[in-house]
Parts: C-alpha cells; structure tokens; sequence
C-alpha cells in the first residue's frame, strides 16, 4: 500500500466521521424505543388551553401584578371589571350596568348588575364595590399595598353606597379618566376577603378570590397555574356577544422562559398558544397556518424618553439629532411583520385623541447632521465618531426587555445613528438587570418606554414632576407645566384633545420622546384551531368564548 | 464540553499506590480527609473569587433611590448579612456556617440558599445520570466495535468518531436534536422538559462529548490488553473474535474505563449549564446562570461547591472500591 | 477531564503512515484549516468585501447562495463575513486562554515539581481543588468576578486550564530531574534557577507544548460557550459561540445561522486535535 492512498484514507476518516456524526443525530433518536414519543401532540383534551408564557414571578398581589404583561393574562380570566373598554377606547357595560355623571364630570353614579357573585358565593354589590374603589385610589400604603397608579386618585373624594346595586363615586375636580380607567386592568374586581387580606396572604394566588369565568384550580411558583370553568358565570360583557360560562373547560398557563423554546414548542404542535415570540420569525408561523394576535393597546408608541439632565441629551439639538436619524421604515420592514405600523406620534394611534404629528420627528438624516453640527459636533474620533472637546458622542441603550424585537431594533437604531456620527451601544439585559440599570437608574439619559393607559388624562401627570419626571426638567418647563394643569382641568373631551395635541407637538419638538412605532407588546401565536378570542382596550385577551375545534 | 485537556501520561491504567502500610481501613481514612481538605479549600477558593465581583445585590438594591433607605438603614442591612466585615471575617464566618449546613439566604431573592439548590438538584440529577448512562452506553459500543469490526476504513471511521465527538460544542448538538427530534419529528416534548423522552434528549446533548472522552480510554485500554500475549494465544487458538474480548479483553479494560468515567462527572456538571438552558430545565445550571445575572454570590458559592463535593465523592468511592477490589493496589502488597 | 487519551489507539494505517515517515493527508488538510483561519484573523478583509457590523436589512435571512455564500442574518448582514471577522477574537482568546494555563500551570508544576517538600504540597492542593471544580463552572465564576467580555472569557479559560498543566509538567519535571545531566549539573554546582532554566524546563517542554495545542482547541470550545450564555462581547461582535446564540432564535426558519458557525467551530477544533494527535505520535516514535 502507498503512502498516498493510506494518507487519504487518514482524510476520509477525519472528514467522513463528521458527515457520519451528524447524520447519526436524527438516526440515534429514532432508534430509541418508542416511549420517546410521548410529546408529539399537544396532551390537553379538546375543550382545555395551553398556554405557554415567558414568566409568571410578579406575584399574585393584584397591586403589584394586575398590570404586569404576563400575570394580566391570568387575571383577565379570573376577574370581571365594572365596565368593559375596547381596543378603541370604546367604554361598554360589565358590571356595572349603567351610570351616569354630572355635567362637570365630578360625580358618577353606577347601577351594578344584578345576582353577580365571586366564587367564593359572596354577592359583588355596592359594599364589594366601594372596597375595591378603596383599593385603586387609596390602597393601604402601611401594610405594603399600593394604590392602582393610572387610577385618578389624586382628585378622588370618595365613594357611598347609595342602596345595593347603587354606587356614587365623587372626584374634587372633573376626572374625565375615571370610567375608562375602570376598564383598565388595574381596576380588577376581587372580592372583599382577598381585599382585606394581608400583603402575604395576597401574594398566594389561593387567596385571590375573583368573579370571573374561570376559578383557580392549581398553581406553582414559577411554573405554572391552572385554572378550571365556573360552571355559574353568567355575566359577561353584552358587547363580546357570549353569554353564559365559558366554553372552554380549562386554560393551563405554563412558564418557560426561553423565547425560542416557546416558538418551538408552538411549531411542534405542542401548546395552543405561544406568548412573545420574536417578531422576526412570525412569517414563517403564519405560512404554516398559524394565526398572529398582536393587538395593540392604548398608551405610549414604544420609544425612549430622554432625561434632559443627562449629557448628550441636555441638547435640544442632539435630542433632535438622534430622532431625526432613525429610519423607522427599515426597521419595520427588517425586525417586525406588516403588522407592525409606524409611530405618528407618541400616543398610539388607537387613543381617541391621537393626532399625526409625523413631520415632527421623521427620518432626515441631512437635517440631522446638520443639527448636530450646530450643536458643535463637528470634530472625529479615530473611529470616525463625532466629538466635542474630546468628548466622543454616544450613548448605550438597553433594549427593553418587555418586548420581543427590541434588540435587533436597537441594533438597527445603532447603525443608523452610526451612519451619522454617533456611536450608539446597545446591551440586552434581563428583567431585574434592566430596572436597575435604566428604570431606577438616574443617570441612564435614554430610556425605553412601552407603557399603557387607558384614558389620556392621566398621562400629563405621569410624565412631569407631578409624577415620574421621565424626562428630568421638573418645573423647569414653563409649557409642559401649563399644559399638564390644562389637561388635568379640562371638562369636555374636545377641549382637552385640543390641549392634548398641543401637549404631544409640545414633547415632540422638544425631542423629549422619540417615537419609535406603534407599541405590540403581546404577541399571541396561536393554534388555527383556536376562535372566539378577543382583546380589551389593554391588550389582555378574554377566553370565555374561546373554543377549540378538534381538527 | 470538555474543558481540559486528557493527558496522555494517564493512557496507561492509572497507578494508584498507598505510600504508607496503614492498611486498607487507614488507607480509606486518609483519602477521605485529603478529600475533606480539597472541598474546603474549595470553598475557600470559590469565596475569594466571588469577593472580587464589585458591588453586591443587596446594596445594588439599598442604593436605588426609589426604594428610600436612610444610611443607618443601608449599614443595617448591610451588617445583618454581614457585608460590612472584612472579606476574611466573612469567609471565616460563612465556613463556619456552612459546615454546619447552614449555607444562608440568597442575596437576590432572600430564599435559603439550601432550598433553593435543593429544589434544583432533582432535575440535574435526571440528567447527570440519564447522560452517564449513555455515555457509558455509546463508549462502550465504540470500544467494542474497533475490536469486533474488521481492520478497514469502518474500523478506522469508528476510531476517529470521538474526536469528532469532542470537537463538536455540545449547544450545537442541543439545538440540533431540538430542532430535528422534538420540532420535526415531534419525539419529545419542548413543554415538558422533565418527561422521560425530553430528559433524554438533553442527556444525549450532555452525552456525546463525555461519551468520546471515556471510549477514547476504553479503545487504548482493548488494544493495550489485545497486544498482551495471552489474547494472541487466544486468538490463535482459533476462538471467535467475540469470545476473546468477552473472555480476555474486556476485564482488564475496566478499570482504566471506570476511572475516567469518575473523571468526567465535571464535564457532566459544567456541561448541564449548557444544556438545562438549551432545554429549559430548571436544573443547578440554571440556578448557577441566574445567580450569574443577579450577582447572587451565596447561591453561585453553594452551587459550585456542591459540584465540587459530587465530583470529589463519586471520586472518592472510585478510588476505595479500587482498594477492595484489587489486591494489587492494598499497601501492604505495593511494590515500590 | 485529566485522564482520556489522547491517543485513541494505533490503527493499521497509522502505524504504516508512522513507518513511511511522511505527513498525513488529514494533517495537511487540518493544517490548510489553520492557516485559513489565521488569515481570516488577521486580514479579514481579503476574504469578502461586506461589512461585518451592517447589512443591507432588506436582504435579512438570505439563505445561502451565490451573492451571500453563507446567508445573512436578521439584520441582513453577511454571516460569512460576520464569522471571518469573529475569528480573529476566537482565536486570540483561546491563544491567551492557553498562554495563562501554559505559563501559570508551567511554572506552578515547575516549582512544584523540582522543589517538592511543603511548596510541592501547596501547589499539589491548589491543583486538586482546580481539578474538582467542573472546569467550565470555575471558568463560569471566574468571568462573573471580573466583568463580561471576551477578553475576561479567555483568561477565565485560561485560569480552568492551569491545574492540568501544572499536573503535567510536574510529571515531566520528576522524570527529568532524576536523570543524569541534572545530577551532573547539580554536582557541578550550578545554581537552582540555572539548573531549572537551562536543563529541566527545555526537556519538560515538549510534551507541555503537544498538550498545548490540543488545550488551544478545547478554548475555543469553552470560549464558544461562555459567548454563548452570554458572557462574551455583546453584539455586534461577532465571537463564534455569540453567532449560534443569536441565531438560535431563528433556527426554525433560518437554520445556516446556528449551523454555519457551529460547524466552524466544530471543523477548526477538529483540526487542532488532530494536529495534536499527530505531535503526539511524532513524539512517541
């Protein structure tokens, strides 16, 4: 034997076990007894939902968890709300039947809904109702429990009972907020022994007793909660068309934390739906049949706020600068599906008062550069970065961690401000890493918004020193303080979109905010077999009239 | 993964020899207490490194403006978990506890640090062992095989295939079997991560690489006993190639074999990091990365030690049964 | 993690190619995979004209092809490029990774070795306890000590790999010390650092050095898995193990992004241990 040939046989020994190792994979797994197949189908009956979901750790107190994107999903189906408001701000009946208000909006008088119980039997009447009303606007700060935060406490006076199905609600100024705010998820119904309960009796789901159309069955730490049919619900919202219990005899949600655990688990056929998987790859569900929830909720757009004491952002110029250089089209074409829409303002599109403002913040990188000359950024790094005084311009974003996508896009945002001179970093980090780092973190300028509310009003007094200061100017802004005590006085709903818009050209000229698109925080993948689904004004699916059609 | 090179010294049946003639029970007494100083020191070890990572949770926390801590308020805190002392009195401090089993409360989430490992500990366990099995399972098929497959390019191609094994990075292997057994052909479940049929798939992904490391010990060890004259005489005499490795090679390839497999238990361990998160296990390793990205020092501390503990022990009992088993090895019958 | 052979046995062909005294195919084969990779690493430019960092986003998830030979990624940036351009902080990291095991494990084994008594016994436990914690678990602590980059991951790396060198040079140093030349030296009252320096380092070092390479190899796999879970540079870099984890989310509908790195991975580890292996039989002979 040559030489040559024994050295080829060497090569093909290298080279062909590596062809063999991989094809072996597949092979040594069908090869191994047929108890392996034991997860091939989803292993719920016909009438039971799975639902597998990123996290379920926020707890079970309904003041620290009622609005969380992932525990709201539970809740909704274990509790009902007063009254019920859609996706388009719509406000509808629930519980309570009918009301009526004063002329100045500071009186409310709401008729509750005859024979409502929660599940523990006790009846949900006007007592039940004032001790949830407690709840939301004052809470019990001492004992650990806080109010419900886009609830509009500040101008609540009280409340009485005035026979038992008759509630009058009285504010100190006009709270045009306060019936849309009862549909938001913080204004959850539960019955007054959860209520009075303890922080840490609150924190066992057990305890948390609601009305709605699913009772708690099981649950366990961060793993999973099951929840079982009320077989006596029979008071839905009119408006959602389904009466009587629901349809379904149960809905597992089940915790794992791995976003593309979840996809794959979704496309193995292996749960009915799947929460939050990255945008980028929802093409390829919906070409397989599935079907894409992605509704989006009254709030903020997604985008950052800039805290203006913070350096480079204490220049209106850079502010305007960085909004200026985002190409919005490419990253919805590149990290999100058609349906995904731009921002046209900082206000979703959905909110009643919306105005597009577009022009105010869209992709100029000419005027941008511009901008940033003036502002005396005209001298370069090494690496090509604009610089002032040698100081290099840049920043680093931490991409949100409440929503899928957010990392590819603020990698995008990165070249497109690198395009221009800025050197943007970007550091993906977990839930707790990214509240310390960005939320509670004064000196992080640049922050990632993805809130909801449901009524515009309370939104002037989140943003200024009346609430979180987000973009760190206190009174220093004579405007935005005259247009946050305007909003919050407005009696009529056209007087106030009025001020609402000047408020919104106000922020976005300022380059306080930079828009980013229309904000979808939840992305439900779900099984084609799924119908009956729908979606509130927060985002929150119901499953009461959800069924599943064997197929 | 493998993490660290083989040595090539140790290709021959390791040597164990007893310096002294205490005899068996004192031979046993004094690997015990060698074993006993490792994991403390160990611990020590692990403590020391750990004091470096600037900043703790609990301050990170105190130190939020938010949360509204006057500074009496911060020191208290920070004495009541003992931050406040030196490093070496909190080492001193946190030994002393430990050997007591008390290993304190997670930094992040003010859990006992034995409950939170041991709630995890089930999970590793599945796999570690369903993985050892394996191992052992598709090295011992190797090994076999180059003795009972003819010389040739199939003999050759076996030969070759842990290398190959070994140099595959074991996420690639995890994501692989996902995508091929779980998503494609629906073999097991991505929900269920615990299942039987999930708990073997992510053992397999554990499996391949430290399967490699002990066939590569098993071979040289058949084809050192094959050289011997005694399995020649064999041979020749006309008995079937089976018979012979039954009868001649097998026995004295077993104990070289055993001893790696004691050795490779820490790729198993380090290994698990890899693949719980691949699979979504709620095993040690995802304990261990999460302690990672809070900082939680206790429970990265009592997670690393307690790898250590395993591997010293299984270690351990590797090396005593080795002392029952074969008389060679019993001091009072080295040679030196 | 101490022990398995490096040496899987002498084959028929081996042992022929051994006697014919040339280079095996699959050596040279290994070796071109080396060179490639070292040109990548140091003119990443020669070998594609894309840029790593930014793509043409409307070109994301291009499978492979004649215009993209490798397919792009999200954010349609070329993967080929993205791993030429990742291969020079492999590869530096797993030198350094070796470099630390090397030098700190070399002199530790050194010292150990040829000075024996309570030294030898300090470093001997110090070995032990390195060789207890799960190599990638200490190298998991190490990096979480001192900060999340690549840099960090390779002398973490390079910290899990000192106790076997250090074991293997000790060994060396114990064979070496006892033969002859040394006695001679020693008689002739050379001084200990000129006895160490001149006489046992140079005859210990050979086998270090075969275990070397092969360490070289098991870096880049430890350092793939560190930039994996995430202890790594962030992106943009391009570190093989950052590659597959971030292509990991698109596995279901754009596979080449795990796939391509990974094979990378596994193809150049491959190579080196098979060099390895063959240092170690040329040394054998």
């Amino acid at each position: 034997m040559s030489a040559s040939t024994l050295s080829r046989r060497h090569l093909l020994q290298t080279l062909g076990a590596g062809s063999l190792g991989l094809a072996a994979l597949p092979l040594a797994g069908c090869a191994l007894p047929s108890a392996f197949a034991d997860g091939g189908e989803g292993d719920a009956a016909d009438d039971e939902l799975t639902f597998l979901i990123s996290n379920l750790d926020g707890g079970w107190v309904p003041s620290k968890s009622a609005i969380s994107s992932y525990e709201a999903n539970v809740w909704q189906q274990l509790t009902d709300k007063l009254v019920h408001t859609d996706a388009d701000g719509v406000v509808s009946p629930w519980i309570a039947e009918s009301w009526e208000q004063d002329a100045d909006s500071t009186e409310f008088v709401l008729h509750l809904r005859e024979g409502v119980t929660f599940s523990d039997g006790t009846p949900l009447d006007a007592a039940a109702v004032l001790a949830n009303l407690e709840s939301w606007a004052v809470g019990r700060p001492d004992d650990g429990l806080a109010p419900v935060g886009l609830f509009p406490g500040g101008t609540y006076e009280g409340a009485e009972a005035l026979d038992p199905l008759t509630v009058r609600v009285t504010f100190t100024a006009p709270t045009l907020s306060f019936l849309p705010t009862l549909g938001y998820h913080g204004c959850q119904l539960m019955a007054p022994a959860s209520i009075a309960a303890s922080l840490e009796e609150q924190s066992d789901l057990a305890n948390q007793i609601g009305s709605g159309p699913f009772v708690l069955d099981t649950w366990a730490g961060n793993d999973h909660v099951r929840l079982v049919r009320r077989e006596d619900y029979d008071w839905a919202p009119e408006v959602l068309g389904a009466s009587g219990p629901a349809t379904l005899s149960a809905i597992t949600f089940r915790v794992l934390p791995d976003d593309t655990l979840r996809a794959s688990a979704a496309r193995a056929g292996q749960t009915d739906i799947a929460y939050n998987v990255n945008p980028q790859v929802l093409d390829s569900f919906t070409e397989a049949g599935f079907v894409i929830e992605v509704p989006r909720y009254l709030g903020f757009v997604h985008g950052f706020s800039l805290r203006t004491n913070v350096a480079p952002f204490d220049d209106v110029r850079v502010r305007q600068a960085v909004t200026r250089g985002i190409d919005r089209d490419e990253i919805l074409r590149t990290v999100f599906t058609d349906a995904w829409e731009s921002a046209t303002s900082w206000l979703q599109a959905g909110v009643p008062e919306t105005t597009d403002l577009t022009e105010l913040f869209a992709y100029d990188p000419g005027l941008a550069a511009q901008l940033l000359d003036e502002a005396g950024w005209t001298d370069r790094t090494e690496d090509g970065f604009r610089s002032k005084d040698g100081t290099e311009l840049g920043f680093t974003i931490y991409p949100t961690p409440y929503l899928t996508g957010s990392v590819p896009e603020a990698e995008l945002i990165s070249q497109h401000l690198g395009r221009l001179g800025i050197r943007v970093s970007t550091q993906r980090l977990d839930i707790p890493t990214w509240t310390e780092r960005v939320t509670n973190n004064p000196e992080q300028g640049i922050s990632p918004v993805t809130r909801s509310f449901v009524d515009v009003g309370t939104v002037a007094g989140v943003i200024t020193d009346e609430g979180e200061d987000w973009f760190a100017v206190g009174t220093s802004d004579e405007e935005l303080v005259r247009l946050r005590d305007e909003v919050a006085g407005a009696a009529d709903h056209d007087e106030r979109a009025a001020i609402v818009e000047q408020l919104s050209r106000h922020v976005l000229e300022q380059a306080y905010f930079i828009p980013l698109e229309q904000n979808v925080q939840r992305i439900y993948v779900q099984s084609p077999q799924l119908s009956g689904i729908t979606f509130n004004a927060v985002a929150i699916p119901s499953y009461h009239a959800a069924r599943k059609d064997p197929s | 993964m493998s993490t660290t090179a083989t040595l090539p010294e140790s290709t021959e049946a390791p040597r164990r020899t007893v310096r002294s003639s205490r005899g068996l029970l004192g031979a046993a007494v004094g690997r015990s207490a060698q074993a006993l100083v490792v994991i403390v020191l160990a611990y020590v070890l692990v403590f020391l490194v750990l004091a470096a990572i600037p900043g703790d949770p609990v301050s990170a926390q105190l130190d939020n403006p938010q949360a509204g801590f006057s500074d009496a308020e911060k020191a208290r805190i920070r004495s009541f978990h003992g931050l406040d002392q030196p490093v070496l009195v909190q080492l001193v401090v946190s030994l002393g506890h430990a050997v007591q089993g008390d290993l304190g409360l997670s930094m992040a989430t003010s859990q006992p640090v034995t409950q939170v490992i041991g709630a995890a500990i089930p999970s590793t366990l599945r796999l570690a062992v369903t993985a050892l099995v394996l191992a052992v399972a598709l090295a011992a098929a190797l090994g076999l095989a180059t003795r009972l497959l003819p010389e040739g390019r199939l003999n050759d191609l076996v030969r070759s295939l842990p290398t190959l094994f070994l140099s595959t990075p074991n996420f690639l292997i995890g994501l692989v079997l996902i995508q091929v057994l779980a998503v494609q052909l629906g073999l097991f479940s991505l929900v269920d991560s615990e299942g039987f049929a999930s708990t073997v798939a992510a053992a397999l992904t554990l499996a391949i690489p430290v399967s490699a490391q002990i066939a590569q010990v098993f071979i040289t060890a058949l084809d050192e006993s094959a050289g011997q004259d005694y399995a020649e005489v064999a041979l020749a005499r006309g008995l079937p190639p089976a018979q012979v490795v039954l009868r001649h090679l097998l026995r004295p390839s077993l104990l070289p074999t055993v001893t790696v497999v004691g050795l490779v238990i820490g790729e198993v361990l380090g290994g698990s990091l890899i693949t719980e998160t691949i699979f979504g296990r709620a095993g040690i390793g995802m304990v261990v990365q999460k302690a990672v990205a809070t900082q939680d020092v206790s429970v990265l501390l009592a997670a690393v030690v307690l790898s250590a503990l395993v591997f010293v022990v299984v270690n351990l009992v590797i090396d005593l049964l080795y002392l029952l088993l074969d008389p060679r090895l019993r001091p009072s019958e080295v040679s030196r | 993690m101490t022990t398995a052979a490096l040496t899987p046995g002498r084959t028929a062909s081996q042992a022929a190619a051994r006697r014919s005294g040339t280079v095996p195919v699959s050596v040279v084969v290994s070796a071109a995979v080396i060179a490639v990779v070292l040109l990548w690493s140091l003119v990443p430019g020669l070998v594609t004209g894309h840029d790593p960092a930014v793509g043409v986003p409307d070109d994301k998830f291009t499978a492979p092809g004649a215009r993209y030979w490798l397919g792009t990624d999200h954010l349609g940036r070329d993967l080929l490029t993205r791993i030429v351009h990742g291969s020079a902080s492999s590869m530096t990291s797993a030198l350094v990774a070796v470099a630390i095991g090397v030098i700190v494990g070399g002199v530790l084994g050194l010292l150990g070795g040829y000075l024996g008594g309570w030294v030898d016994a300090v470093i001997g436990r110090l070995v032990d306890v390195l060789l207890a914690i799960p190599g990638f678990l200490l190298a998991v602590v190490v990096v979480t000590a001192l900060g999340y980059d690549t840099r960090n991951a390779a002398i973490a790396t390079g910290i899990s790999a000192v106790a076997v060198f250090a074991r293997l040079m000790r060994a060396e140093v114990l064979r070496v010390r006892t033969s002859v030349f040394i006695e001679a030296a020693r008689v002739n009252g050379g001084s200990t650092l000129h006895i160490l320096t001149r006489h046992v380092l140079p005859n210990a070092l050979r086998p270090v050095l075969s275990l070397a390479v092969l360490q070289f190899g098991i870096a880049i796999l430890v350092i793939a898995g560190l930039a994996f879970l995430g202890y790594g540079d962030p992106p943009p870099a391009s570190d093989w193990g950052l590659l597959v984890s971030d292509g990991r989310e698109h596995l279901l509908h754009a596979p080449w992004l795990v796939l391509a790195p990974g094979c990378v991975i596994a193809v150049v580890v491959l190579s080196v241990s098979r060099i390895s292996r063959w240092l170690d039989q040329e040394r054998n002979r």
